[in-house]
């Protein structure tokens, strides 16, 4: 750091330190650039993660909800979603939505990048899938993936640098099912160690993944970028929420007003500003960041930022099975997963497709009151049930591919403020048709898979509302500035020394979990950055 | 590596009291919800209104405001007739009560016992040399059927 005229100055200001924002200040700082992040929530400290507490499933609905709505912490800002077909879940904090997520670690398909020129919806990315490879392999190796090569999903060179982790009898069970059915399964990508890795610790099984892992082997920057990132000269300052990007009289970004912990108001100049607050919250940073030179908001001569939100529709179907299968130990991300019914076939009567993940459904409270597909049953017969879904089941989570809509989208909820007073977001999201029929499809198939794997009976979930988790597209990138928002590498049209670094971005949103792509994008953009720092327009 | 310590540590939770008035409501109502039955005690047996009540009510202080309300209005009646009122009279409350009365039963050391429960304990990951699925052909049997994917540039 150093100052101008009295102010606080950076070569890098980086607003969020989840996934994109790690990687990105981990790259920028080996690189010897001068990084500040600010991040609005705090260091999450394992000790405190409920995973071996009795009260970890009543713990999981509140304190430890992926709703900021629900959690209602200081940190977190409110999302007016009662609107919406799905509620937008995230993590305020080092590591950001890493600290809840279930390390499901799929990359996107070729395909996923030419979406209208192969079935003509959706847009081509200004990418292709083998331009994102190596960043991929870099990102694999930087967060400790543990998988098996060689899918027939994918092309050749996917082979994570771990073994995969063990896919439960539950698992095995749903694989041989697709093999009698001739489907594609395979074990699935996880970024949870299955082997020590970097000084990191291998997974213990406590099948808690999605409340913070105590043991640190499921990968989040917190343990996989930062320490090393911070090391390098990085500036962390957690418990400081960015409120706007400020701009000068030339249209460039100067650096960034934020608040600190203490409620005192600052303003930290910066040469080049990232964004990495995730597709709500960087829409909401850009929404809030308007002025007389860019009323509509920062970077959105194109009218489309916040617009064009995706969330990946998610359905379920839950398998009951005479024998247990112990699926609350281990992982919670996918034990394996399908790829049969991903790609578009047009006789379905839609286009694109789903992923399949087949995950555990939780341990004795959420058997009594599921939180996906399932029923209670309270008086006789409620030991019963119980029995009959602890340990017994297993559930396809179908991801669908959500093809954008502008209708979709973030905007600024009138007189809705976060603790700071800053605006808040409002999101509007339905589900449309081509989504509902791919699901619909899907389900069916799936249920056909548990019953193949000799499930007695199915449940399922057709829209699961607690489930918008990826959060995609606010921002795209493209070549036009009449029709994205950033160029190909995050950089924003409008303002040239504002590059967007998380999942924004995303033209189409695929089918799979983006954590993968978001990192590896992020990668990308950082080195694109440096490579170019020559030429980078600043307003100093 | 090692993460920094919090920065801002959490506040201690301030345990809630619930009145015994409540607690002779809920206890009833428990037993209704989670019954004697196929070997398995009664949550209000095991200390639904009790003991579980205040493990609850520390690790859930959000659950007691509803709980009141529930108390307040269905306090007068027969656990069956409670139990049929209260989702239409306040869902939220309802909702409340059944995590009240399941979590604090579930989270009970001689329940999980009872049913077999071994999740949330630190068992290290064996990965395999050659798991079964390698062992049966089955990924032979996926590759062999071929690419799933279609190829763009």
């Amino acid at each position: 750091m150093g100052s101008v005229d009295g102010m606080e100055h950076t070569e890098v200001l980086i607003v969020g330190a989840g996934a994109s924002g790690g990687v990105a200040a981990g790259r920028l700082a080996e690189a010897g650039f001068r990084v500040v992040c600010l991040e609005q929530g705090h260091w999450p400290d394992r000790g405190s993660y409920p995973a071996p507490r009795p009260t970890y499933e009543l713990e999981a609905r509140q304190r430890w909800s992926g709703s900021p709505n629900v959690r209602g912490l200081a940190e977190d800002y409110p999302v007016e979603d009662s609107g919406s077909d799905v509620a937008a879940l995230m993590f305020a904090g080092v590591g950001g939505s890493m600290i809840l997520y279930a390390a499901d670690w799929p990359r996107l398909l070729p395909s996923d990048f030419r979406t209208r020129t192969l079935d003509g919806v959706g847009d081509d990315w200004p990418l292709s899938y083998a331009e994102l490879a190596p960043f991929y392999e870099r990102t694999d190796r930087a967060f400790g993936v543990a998988g098996l090569g060689g899918n027939p999903a994918l092309p050749e060179g996917a082979d994570p640098p771990l073994p995969p982790l063990p896919i439960g009898a539950g698992g095995l069970r749903v694989a041989r099912a697709h093999d009698r059915l001739g489907w594609h399964w395979w074990p699935a990508p996880n970024a949870v160690l299955s082997a020590p890795y970097r000084g990191r610790h291998a997974c213990v099984q406590y099948g808690t993944c999605m409340q913070g892992c105590p043991e640190g082997a499921k990968a989040s920057t917190d343990v996989t970028h930062w320490p090393e990132a911070i090391a390098a000269g990085a500036t962390l300052r957690t418990g400081a929420r960015v409120s706007r990007i400020l701009t000068n009289s030339a249209g460039l970004a100067t650096g960034a007003e934020y608040v600190d912990r203490d409620g005192s108001w600052r303003v930290i100049g910066a040469d080049v500003v990232l964004l990495a607050a995730n597709a709500i919250g960087t829409a909401r940073l850009l929404l809030n960041s308007a002025s007389p030179r860019f009323p509509d908001g920062l970077g959105n001569s194109s009218g489309l930022v916040g617009k064009r939100l995706m969330v990946h529709p998610f359905a379920n179907v839950l398998g009951y099975f005479s024998d247990r299968v112990d699926s609350y130990i281990g992982h919670v991300g996918a034990k394996i997963v399908s790829y049969e019914f991903y790609e578009t076939d047009t006789s379905r009567g839609f286009s694109r497709g789903a992923k399949w993940s087949l995950a555990p459904t939780g341990g004795p409270l959420t058997s009594a009151l599921p939180t996906r597909a399932g029923s209670s049953t309270w008086g006789p017969g409620h030991h019963a049930h119980v029995r009959a879904h602890l340990g017994r089941t297993v559930s396809w989570a179908i991801f669908g591919e959500d093809l954008p809509d502008e209708d979709n989208r973030v905007e600024l909820a009138p007189g809705l403020t976060d603790s700071s007073g800053i605006p808040a977001p409002r999101i509007r999201y339905r589900v449309g048709e081509n989504s509902r029929a791919l699901l619909d499809f899907n389900i069916a198939k799936a249920t056909e898979s548990l019953v193949e794997a000799g499930a007695y009976r199915t449940e399922y979930e057709s829209l699961m509302r607690y489930s918008g988790w990826h959060l995609l597209g606010t921002a795209r990138m493209g070549t036009d500035p009449a029709t994205s928002v950033t160029d190909p590498h995050g950089r924003l049209h409008d303002v040239p020394n504002v590059c967007v670094v998380d999942g924004s971005v995303f033209p189409t949103s695929g089918a799979v979990n983006p954590t993968s792509t978001i990192v590896a994008l992020a990668l990308r953009a950082t080195e694109h950055l440096i490579a170019n720092r020559r030429n980078q327009r600043t307003a100093a | 590596m090692t993460p920094a310590p919090p920065s801002q540590p959490e506040p201690t939770p301030v345990k809630p009291e619930p009145p015994d008035e409540l607690r002779d409501w809920l206890r009833p109502l428990a037993d209704a919800l989670i019954p004697a039955e196929d070997g398995m005690p009664a949550a209000g047996h095991l200390g639904a209104a009790d003991a579980q009540l205040d493990l609850v009510l520390v690790a859930r202080p959000d659950l007691l405001r509803p709980l009141q309300r529930g108390h307040a209005l269905t306090g007068g009646m027969s656990p069956a007739e409670a139990l049929t009122a209260l989702p239409e009279l306040d869902p939220a409350a309802h909702s409340a009560l059944l995590e009240v009365v399941a979590g604090g039963y579930y989270a009970h050391p001689e329940v999980r016992e009872l049913i077999g429960y071994t999740g949330q304990q630190a068992v290290p990951v064996r990965v395999a040399d050659f798991p079964e699925y390698l062992a049966e052909g089955l990924l032979e049997r996926v590759v062999a059927r071929g690419r799933v994917y279609r190829p763009a540039d």
